[in-house]
């Protein structure tokens, strides 16, 4: 089956500053890719490109089968980083309006935008004016703007940015719903652990230029960072003798009373677990998952040499204030 | 055209022309009109307490005095004023618009000496009677010094605080004081000379293909600048509309959910389409009110329907041109107030234009006229003023305008276009002109 999206050397500049540098990508059909990075890193102006609302330097791009996005926004949902509506629209007119200008029936878009209003809970905002909803509940309105044309294609560019827990929750089991319904889903952000939990495809941008396009599975085996995460079962318990373990090259706390243990390059983690278990009875111990940011440090080290910098990074791409330390 | 144009268009009508702004708009454009025309001169013509005081005379001649006394009382003065009051214009030789002053005349002797005249007229504040002119007759004033051709006049000297309006009267009173006398000394009836001098000015026929008509000289005159002024309001409030529409859209950040679903050029085109539907719905009701107030004084047939047609027709002109400008200022720009100094030079584009209407329309067939007619965005005021006048251009200048003005708004349009693509999503310091041009090439 034809790609949902293929984007072939695509170059774009704004004056001296390089916005995206010789992006290649193909996102199959019915799949979630991330677009990951820091902010600035040029997603957003990537996703104009695939859009059409910006225009690449150099380079192509497929859009459904079209040679433009222009031939197929009927077919594409789009929710902005920067996304607005009309003030002194209500909500359904707005949906219905949007609905329409992407070619749906005035009956069908009332009836799925009403659908889709009272299960992120906002029946009784339908009828108020975009102007008298709070923010959070104009996050949700916008949300469902971009999959009012249930399209084939659905590109959110920040979609979490500013929302509440329970508004991010109620958008992530809407994505989900996508993805089952077969829609082809782009999903740009810089909180790496969204990518992780929705996407199934991640690719990395920084500074413009592709860093990484490859499966979470294959990232998963690949970056495997040898952290052992151990929770003593006795909290007093003299943590010196796991230096004795061979190995092990530092140690030090994890936010959730827990210790992670990294290990030396070449240390076949399984013997380690099991001599750590040994010297300390656990009453938790595992191998620590790869983490999203910790793969995207790995790739820019070269760039990036400081902790400071480091701990900045990660802390940005996290989206966690100031958690998080570089081991 | 695209559906989804349509679409655009719509959505921008319909929310302009049922924002509180625009329907108060609406209203308040008649009602100034309706002050500007009925109430303004009525309040003008409204009478405050007369004025009243002393004039001192000095008359040199010994003959004036009884006539000028006559002149001057409030008798005469109210029915000399009493004929223009009624036909609605200022009264004769008064400058003021109030009743006429009550003046008493009170006779001085002795020659005539500026400094007894200025020592007089210098009172204390509040003094009763005020003293408000002073005048001295020249002792030739009715008869004519041996071997001179002139007669000799007067002169006058007023208190601070004469108004001019009162002081135009006296003149007048003095003036009509003397000529009755020097007729009267020199033997000639005033009755037959002011007979003689009448010659009363008929109303001019116009003679067409159609037949004569009862001409209506002053709303002809005034279409013209009638004409360019319906241009005006038309062509300046779609414009200002269009920007303020996209600033909006871009401010709340709603233009790139709309760039989702449509491209910048069906946007554009979009929202042109609308404002082009609120001029030409201000147009409308304009041109409608016009009509009814024609019908009610059975002068409709001073309208000429084809006018209406050119009216629309360079209304559509100038509306590209100016609406292709403003659309590119409120695509640049993020804020209203970033927008005023780009708006100036354009204002300036149709602003000098209306204002020369009212010399085209006096002078269509002058060299400038005619030159302006084919050079936009100017051609389309200059042409309608000229169709507008008493001698119309010929068919080939009126077609040479139109495609003038067509070129022009296609440039504006393009120009709009290749702004809006770069300066829709741009937000922060607004460009400059050069840069706009810059976007315009890179585009």
């Amino acid at each position: 089956m034809e790609a949902a999206l293929e984007i072939c050397g695509v170059t774009k500049t704004f004056g001296s500053t390089l916005g995206v540098d010789d992006l290649n990508l193909v996102m199959p059909r019915g799949t979630t890719y991330g677009l990951i990075g820091p902010s600035g890193a040029g997603k957003t102006t990537a996703i104009r490109m695939i859009m059409s609302i910006l225009f690449p330097d150099r380079g192509s791009l497929r859009v459904l089968g079209r040679a433009s996005a222009l031939e197929a926004k009927d077919r594409i949902g789009y929710l902005p980083e920067e996304r607005g509506v009309y003030r002194k629209m209500r909500a359904d007119e707005f949906l219905s309006y949007i609905g329409r200008l992407k070619g749906g029936a005035r009956a069908a878009v009332a009836a799925r935008a009403g659908r889709l209003l009272a299960r992120l809970g906002l029946a009784e905002a339908a009828s108020k004016k975009c102007e008298e909803l709070s923010k959070g509940m104009l996050q949700r309105v916008q949300f469902v703007a971009a999959i009012i044309n249930e399209p084939e294609l659905l590109i959110l560019d920040e979609p979490f940015g500013g929302l509440d827990p329970l508004s991010v929750q109620l958008l992530k089991e809407l994505i989900a719903e996508e993805q089952r319904r077969g829609a082809t889903i782009l999903f740009s952000t810089h909180v790496m652990a969204h990518a992780e939990e929705l996407c199934q495809h991640i690719v990395m941008i920084h500074k413009g230029r592709k860093v990484l396009d490859e499966p979470i599975a294959g990232l998963r085996r690949r970056y495997d960072l040898r952290t052992i995460r151990l929770e003593p079962l006795d909290p007093g318990t003299d943590l010196a003798v796991l230096r004795t373990v061979a190995g092990v090259e530092s140690v030090r706390p994890a936010a959730d009373e827990a210790l992670e243990i990294r290990l030396a390059e070449g240390t076949d983690p399984g013997s380690a677990v099991c001599a750590i278990a040994a010297l300390i009875p656990p009453a938790r111990i595992e191998l620590a998952r790869v983490r999203l940011e910790d793969v995207f440090i790995r790739l820019v080290t070269g760039r990036i040499s400081t902790d400071e910098s480091n701990l900045a990074l990660r802390t940005h791409l996290q989206g966690l204030g100031t958690e998080g330390a570089v081991p | 055209m695209s559906n989804r144009v349509l679409m655009v268009a719509q959505r921008d009508f319909l929310a302009t022309v049922t924002s509180r702004g625009f329907l108060l708009g609406l209203l308040v454009m008649p009602l100034l009109l309706l002050v500007l025309a009925v109430l303004i001169p009525r309040f003008a013509r409204a009478h405050g307490p007369p004025i009243h005081g002393e004039v001192a005379v000095i008359d040199a001649s010994g003959k004036v005095l009884a006539e000028l006394r006559a002149a001057l009382s409030p008798e005469r003065l109210a029915a000399s004023a009493a004929p223009r009051i009624n036909a609605g214009g200022p009264p004769a030789g008064f400058g003021q618009s109030g009743p006429p002053p009550i003046l008493t005349v009170i006779e001085r002797t002795g020659g005539a000496d500026p400094g007894q005249a200025k020592a007089w007229l210098i009172q204390p504040p509040k003094a009763e009677p005020p003293h408000l002119a002073f005048i001295v007759i020249h002792t030739d004033a009715v008869v004519r010094a041996p071997g001179e051709r002139e007669f000799g006049g007067y002169d006058l000297y007023v208190s601070r605080s004469l108004d001019d309006g009162t002081e135009g009267v006296i003149h007048e009173g003095v003036r009509r004081a003397l000529v009755t006398t020097r007729l009267r000394s020199s033997g000639i009836d005033e009755g037959t000379v002011t007979a003689t001098m009448r010659v009363a000015r008929p109303q001019a026929v116009v003679v067409g293909a159609s037949g004569e008509q009862s001409a209506r000289r002053g709303l002809s005159r005034m279409l013209p600048f009638i004409s360019g002024l319906l241009l005006f309001i038309g062509v300046f409030t779609a414009g200002q509309l269009l920007m303020t529409s996209t600033i909006e859209e871009k401010s709340s950040r709603v233009v790139e959910v709309l760039l989702a679903a449509v491209s910048p050029l069906e946007l554009m085109a979009g929202k042109l389409l609308a404002q082009l539907g609120v001029g030409l719905l201000i147009l409308t009701m304009y041109v409608g009110l016009g009509v009814l107030a024609l019908s009610q004084f059975s002068m409709l047939s001073a309208l000429d329907p084809l006018l209406v047609f050119y009216l629309v027709l360079f209304y559509l002109l100038a509306y590209l041109v100016y609406g292709g400008l403003m659309l590119a200022i409120g695509g640049a720009v993020s804020q209203i107030a970033d927008a005023q100094s780009m708006m100036a030079p354009v204002m300036l584009l149709i602003v000098i234009p209306y204002v020369l209407t009212q010399f085209i329309g006096n002078a269509p067939n002058a060299p400038l006229s005619v030159a302006l007619s084919f050079i936009p965005p100017a051609n389309s005021f200059a042409m309608l003023a000229r169709l507008a006048s008493g001698t119309p251009p010929p068919v080939w200048q009126v077609c040479l305008s139109v495609a003038a003005g067509l070129a022009a708004a296609a440039a504006a349009v393009w120009f709009a276009a290749k702004v809006l693509r770069i300066g829709l999503l741009m937000q922060g310091k607004p460009p400059d002109l050069a840069t706009l041009v810059r976007w315009a090439r890179m585009a």
